[in-house]
């Protein structure tokens, strides 16, 4: 049933004007709010939406509210809905599960030919032997073979393949719901997921407990499934792991994860996150100072500065007293955003280039930088710094990961240098010890943990599959530390039970 | 159909039984509630047997009683015999 969006022909013309180029496929669809009784405070027209379904994450839908033709209207939109609707339904829930190199949609047929291409049999035989010394039984060769339980082409031959059974089997079944959840997206069903709330009330309390428990007190639509919650959980991952580190409802204390430092660290920002209410309303009267935005430098941007907007917004909606501003810095920071190419030009009032986005609501402005984090900081772009308004998020950087550990060389003593916190993920307890040991090695002692590595109670739940690996499986944001510079500070003398270590022991 | 939607929960079926998202949501505190429900019903038990058991009947077992009074075999005192001194 297609609801009407009850809104004057004035403002339906200017909204459909005032859409900017830069945001043009990142259209700010306001939510319908859940309960008709509270008055929208910002808002002079409250509008329903009508439900635009198939909201995949990749190509985000760019059919704002305001397109359906019916200005006044009494007529229902039944035609442009049904042109929205994808004519046929791709795959049936039960009909999930297709061979990569058979699978009924293109996309994934091309990702099969990639991995013919790219990825390795992982079969000892290929590899010379560390002990001996001589050479390997075969010469490297590409995987053609599909294992006929999950669909991913994983070994050389069949041969291979039976040999190396014991160790596939680990993977199996995660490969298959991989392949499986693969299939769902493009299956064309309707995402209720996708879906997202929009700001609470402010004496509404998040719980950050586990990902149920923050779902159903941010107001989601319920997900009862477990693959529509893999789903959704793979991209929410990036937003809410930030905010649950800031959060002073935070899951991680003093008894959990958190060291002393890191709570100082922390409670500076919160102090800015959650300020006390000071009696601001939308009249004249209600006009209050207010502080400037949190920054949040997310350095080595790739996927996460293509996420939809509305994914990020989430992360303002945690914190409704204060704004943010977020900063993806990066070489590939324009990953997945080609639409929005060409860059703009460097001139002195934009002496980089930068893509400024800042029609999301108002508590939110984001920022892109398609340049390495150690010339903005060289130019001093961002100076100066505050450790109660700014923080950096490094998502699964590979500081220790050999491929790329030499491109944060520069920036790791400019990083501890802020005195701001680092707030790092990895995919696995391997890759985060990794980078755990990189960053003690080359800090010089300059550096104190804040918050001890484990699990991310809000990881992503959906494994993701390397396409030049096949057997490397990972999920987004496994895990979470963070680290600062230490700070020197003239301190009354306690005598020598503090130890200047910096927690790395610990 | 109604002017403004009646709101609806989605973590709530057709027929208003909790979905198994509201199931996950509360799990953390199932137990936890649980064992503070049973105090408090426990507590108000306790509260509500003790009043009763306060305010009932005393007990004068373990006290000596003495013997009844050994009775005249005189007819109780009647007040048909004697004169009322009202007005006249």
């Amino acid at each position: 049933m297609a609801t009407v969006p009850s809104i004057c022909s004035k403002c339906l013309r200017q909204a459909i004007r005032s859409t900017p180029k830069s945001t043009t496929h990142r259209s700010f669809t306001a939510s319908a709010s859940k309960s008709p009784s509270t008055p929208p405070t910002r808002r002079i027209h409250h509008s329903t939406r009508q439900r635009t379904p198939a909201i995949e994450p990749q190509n985000h839908s760019n059919a704002t509210p305001y397109t359906s033709g019916a200005v006044r209207g009494r007529q229902t939109d039944q035609a442009a809905a049904a042109q929205r609707q994808p004519s046929r339904v791709l795959l049936q829930p039960n009909n999930l599960f297709h061979s990569y190199t058979h699978s009924p949609s293109p996309e994934i047929r091309q990702r099969a030919a990639f991995m013919r291409q790219n990825a390795y049999c992982p079969h000892p035989d290929h590899h010379a032997s560390p002990e001996g010394g001589e050479a390997a039984v075969a010469p490297p060769r590409h995987v053609s073979h599909e294992c006929p339980d999950c669909g991913i082409p994983v070994s050389c031959s069949p041969d291979h393949f039976v040999d190396d059974y014991a160790s596939h089997l680990e993977i199996c079944d995660l490969l298959r719901q991989i392949n499986e959840d693969d299939h769902d997206l493009l299956s064309g069903r309707f995402f209720p997921e996708f879906e997202y709330p929009g700001p609470q009330i402010d004496e509404a309390q998040v719980n950050l407990t586990n990902w149920d428990t923050l779902l159903y007190s941010r107001e989601f639509n319920a997900v009862n499934e477990e693959r529509p919650m893999r789903q959704v959980t793979r991209l929410l991952t990036y937003p809410i792991t930030v905010g649950s580190v800031l959060h002073e409802l935070s899951p991680y204390s003093l008894n959990d994860r958190l060291l002393p430092e890191g709570l100082r660290s922390l409670s500076a920002l919160r102090h800015t996150l959650h300020p006390p209410r000071s009696g601001a309303g939308v009249d004249i009267k209600g006009l209050r100072p207010n502080p400037p935005p949190m920054r949040l430098f997310i350095l080595g941007a790739r996927a996460e500065s293509s996420l939809p907007r509305e994914v990020w917004l989430q992360l303002s909606h945690l914190f409704p007293r204060s704004s943010f501003h977020l900063i993806f810095i990066g070489p590939e920071s324009m990953s997945g955003r080609d639409h929005e190419y060409p860059l703009p030009e460097r001139t002195p009032i934009n002496p980089f280039g930068q893509i400024v986005e800042d029609r999301l609501g108002g508590q939110m402005k984001i920022s892109t930088y398609v340049e390495y984090y150690h010339t903005l900081h060289e130019a001093q772009h961002f100076h100066p710094f505050d450790p109660y308004f700014d923080a950096f998020v490094l998502f699964h950087p590979g500081l220790g990961h050999p491929a790329s550990s030499h491109e944060w060389k520069e920036t790791l003593p400019q990083l501890l240098e802020t005195k701001c916190p680092v707030i790092c993920t990895g995919y696995t307890e391997f890759d985060m010890e990794r980078d755990i040991s990189w960053v003690r090695e080359s800090c010089g002692g300059e550096a104190d943990l804040l918050m001890r590595p484990g699990e991310n109670r809000f990881r992503s739940l959906r494994w993701d599959l390397n396409d030049a690996d096949p057997g490397d499986v990972s999920c987004g944001n496994w895990g979470v530390w963070a680290f600062r510079g230490k700070r020197y500070e003239a301190d009354e003398y306690r005598g020598k039970e503090g130890d200047g270590s910096g927690g790395w022991d610990r | 159909m109604p002017l403004g939607r009646i709101p609806q929960s989605s973590y709530y079926d057709a027929r208003n039984r909790p979905g198994a998202a509201l199931y996950r949501a509360r799990q953390p505190y199932l137990v936890k509630n649980a064992v503070t429900g049973l105090f408090i019903i426990g507590f108000v038990a306790g509260v509500y047997s003790w009043t009763i058991r306060a305010i009932g009947q005393d007990d004068f077992s373990d006290v000596p009683m003495p013997d009844a009074p050994i009775q005249a075999g005189h007819a109780p005192h009647t007040t048909a015999g004697s004169r009322s001194a009202g007005p006249a």
